[in-house]
């Protein structure tokens, strides 16, 4: 046989196009749904992130492994979760969501942290594909008129409405609140909606502190608190910032009777830093694996729990729950629509209303959870676990008003 | 401004000295911008915390072991990857690779320790002192003790000692202090080493008063360079000075201003000082700051 040019460039060109062409057969001849989107691994959301991370995994893991894939139209498919870590930056979710829709991704998963499901999801509703998530509750991506995005918890503003009527209903009613929060999107949007609905209930909300993003010192924080005396400290901060503040109120011997840091307690690993000074915070709580839900792939909310121990080494927050939740919808949406063409999806999505390990799934024609059903419930620390301890129909255990002070915890 | 305000400020100015304090060292004798500093520092807050979780020993006991870690860590990265990149490139070169390591450094912290926040919490954690009006966290004062006697150390050695003189030697005038017979390449890798034992012992310090996660080094890299531009290059004195007033300033705007000032006051303040005085408050002719 001839070798001259044009053979061997036949033969290079044959062997670099194989492989592409080969994955293409590959990929329609699998049955797999993927489902694309971008968490953060690493940086600054990354243990939040992680929570949302595996809750994606346990139900892509459960379904496929547990159940042999979904039923969509007469076919069986798998579930093909594709995550990239986008390190907490929102530039870079958005190149890696701009590269899914380049490779033909349909669905879509949200990233932690309303900085970076803002952008990323601006490009998905322009693309036309639906976006379920678990991470951006800010009102801004709620008032831009999309019809894609869907979200687990309803928008920031409006999920502290539990929590407010808790204090309405205290007694001794409190005399003075103070709020206090980081100056971030969802943080902001979060305090303004509680204190805007605290004084629609005519709560005293007399002082409100705007904090850094990242704070490396509460001390004026604590200063205000220990001059002002309030009966009650709302505080929308994110975990490591909770920390902070509460360890300086300990070490300050600040008390206050009610101690509220919307994010923190809910950790395992914040109780274990502070100890038997844990006891009686109060905090945001979404979800508890000992809800009596029922979940048509789970089972119910403690078989996800069950599951999720088994194979994940990691405590569980609700972020966890949630991310399952998401996939649970998406499921229950492809069979609703016994399709997978996008739009149709997207029409189930919207008109959802199922149980689920996560609750009710029910969204607002804006996409995000309905504050009824997918509302925040009213969270205390009390003998080291994370309890429910309002609404009532709820509650897992009484709650404790006025909290101990640090020095009788240090007795 | 209140008593218990400036006290509070002093105690965080305390930290940021500490922090700084390598950084300005080892950027006023070798002219390289290490901007891996805060990542060696978070280096010794994980170190405090795992021989507390893992051993049960007290930070503040752990504290001469951490440094000798950080020394040995801070000679070897110098010998090894610093010299090769002045060497065959430039200043500019190592600053590229020491942002590479900070990179590199903080994802292995992701993998071994994962994304969580760790919180230093000794027996002694959530203890007080009060001295009239005024209440200050133990732990608080613990790391303002440590930073000011670790920089009174620093200052001592450099000013007293054979290697202080010889690093002072090297840092004024490189050729000349070779042609003395100084083993320059050894005496840039002991700076570079006393850099990461203050970095390490710094991360000790705020590992006892805040919790911190990996991507926290940006946070303490950058802190550092505006204590540096604030109080002047190359000498503890410059680092403590400018830690100090940063940390009454932060403090002070918290108050007096809102809560969310401190960081615009600060960069502010970076700005001016880089105007007004380029050299900082304490500056020298050490080689970095010409």
């Amino acid at each position: 046989m001839k070798i001259d040019r044009r053979t061997v460039l036949k033969t290079i060109g044959t062997a670099v196009a194989m492989p592409a062409i080969s994955r293409s057969a590959m990929a329609q001849a699998t049955d797999t749904i993927v489902i694309g989107g971008s968490v953060p691994l690493s940086g600054r959301a990354a243990e939040t992130g992680l929570n949302v991370n595996n809750g994606y995994l346990t139900a892509q893991k459960f379904i496929n492994e547990e159940l042999n894939g979904v039923e969509v139209d007469g076919k069986r498919y798998k579930i093909d979760v594709r995550l990239f870590d986008d390190a907490s930056d929102p530039a870079r979710a958005s190149t890696l969501i701009q590269r899914h829709l380049d490779d033909g991704v349909q669905f879509f998963l949200g990233s932690f942290g309303s900085n970076i499901v803002l952008p990323t999801a601006a490009i998905v509703e322009r693309a036309g594909k639906p976006m379920m998530q678990t991470g951006g509750a800010s009102d801004q991506i709620y008032t831009q008129g999309y019809k894609n995005i869907f979200c687990m918890f309803p928008r920031a503003s409006r999920q502290l409405y539990n929590t407010i009527e808790y204090f309405a209903a205290l007694n001794p009613a409190p005399k003075s609140i103070m709020f206090a929060m980081a100056n971030d999107a969802f943080s902001k949007t979060l305090a303004e909606g509680a204190i805007a609905f605290g004084k629609q209930k005519g709560l005293p909300i007399n002082d409100i502190v705007t904090l850094p993003e990242n704070i490396t010192d509460a001390s004026s924080l604590v200063n205000q608190i220990r001059s002002k005396k309030p009966d009650v400290l709302l505080a929308t901060t994110h975990d490591q910032n909770s920390l902070l503040i509460a360890r300086q109120l300990i070490s300050s011997n600040v008390d206050v009777p009610l101690l509220y840091l919307s994010l923190g307690p809910q950790l395992k690993s914040f109780r274990e830093a502070l100890g038997n000074f844990a006891n009686g915070l109060y905090f945001q709580q979404f979800w508890d694996e000992r809800s009596p839900y029922k979940d048509a792939i789970f089972g119910s909310a403690q078989g996800f729990a069950t599951y999720y121990h088994k194979h994940f080494k990691r405590d569980m927050a609700y972020h966890t729950a949630s991310g399952a939740a998401c996939i649970v919808a998406y499921v229950h949406a492809m069979k609703a629509a016994n399709s997978l063409d996008p739009a149709k999806v997207r029409e189930k999505l919207a008109a959802l209303d199922v149980e689920s390990l996560y609750g009710r799934i029910k969204f607002t024609p804006e996409g995000d959870g309905d504050p009824l059903y997918l509302g925040s419930t009213v969270g205390q620390v009390l003998k080291g676990n994370a309890e429910v301890v309002f609404p009532e129909a709820s509650r897992t255990a009484a709650p404790t008003y006025p909290a101990p002070t640090w020095a009788q915890k240090r007795g | 401004m209140t008593l218990q305000t400036l006290v509070d400020g002093l105690v965080l100015g305390g930290l940021f000295s500490l922090s700084a304090v390598g950084f300005s060292l080892l950027f006023g004798v070798l002219g390289v911008v290490n901007l891996a500093h805060g990542a060696f520092v978070l280096i010794g807050g994980y170190a405090a915390w795992t021989l507390l979780d893992r051993f049960g020993i007290d930070p503040l006991l752990a504290l001469p072991l951490i440094m000798l870690g950080m020394f040995c860590l801070g000679y070897a990265f110098q010998r090894t990857v610093i010299q090769w990149a002045t060497k065959r490139a430039s200043l500019l070169a190592s600053m590229l690779l020491t942002f590479g390591f900070a990179l590199m450094i903080r994802n292995a912290l992701v993998l071994i320790y994962s994304p969580d926040f760790k919180s230093v919490t000794p027996a002694y954690a959530f203890d007080s002192l009060s001295f009239g009006e005024v209440t200050v966290g133990l732990t608080r004062v613990a790391a303002l003790v440590v930073s000011v006697v670790l920089l009174a150390l620093l200052a001592a050695m450099l000013r007293y000692t054979s290697l202080g003189r010889t690093i002072r030697a090297t840092a004024q005038q490189e050729q000349a202090a070779a042609l003395c017979g100084v083993n320059i390449r050894h005496v840039f890798a002991l700076t570079a080493g006393v850099s990461a034992a203050f970095a390490g012992a710094a991360g000790v310090a705020i590992g006892l008063v805040m919790p911190f996660s990996p991507p926290d080094e940006t946070l303490w890299t950058i802190n550092a360079f505006v204590v540096v531009t604030l109080g002047g290059i190359g000498s503890p004195a410059g680092a403590l000075v400018g830690g100090l007033i940063l940390g009454v300033i932060n403090t002070a705007t918290a108050q007096l201003v809102g809560a969310a000032f401190p960081n615009a006051m600060m960069f502010l303040l970076l700005v001016l000082m880089l105007v007004v005085r380029p050299a900082g408050l304490l500056g020298n002719s050490f080689k970095g700051s010409r």
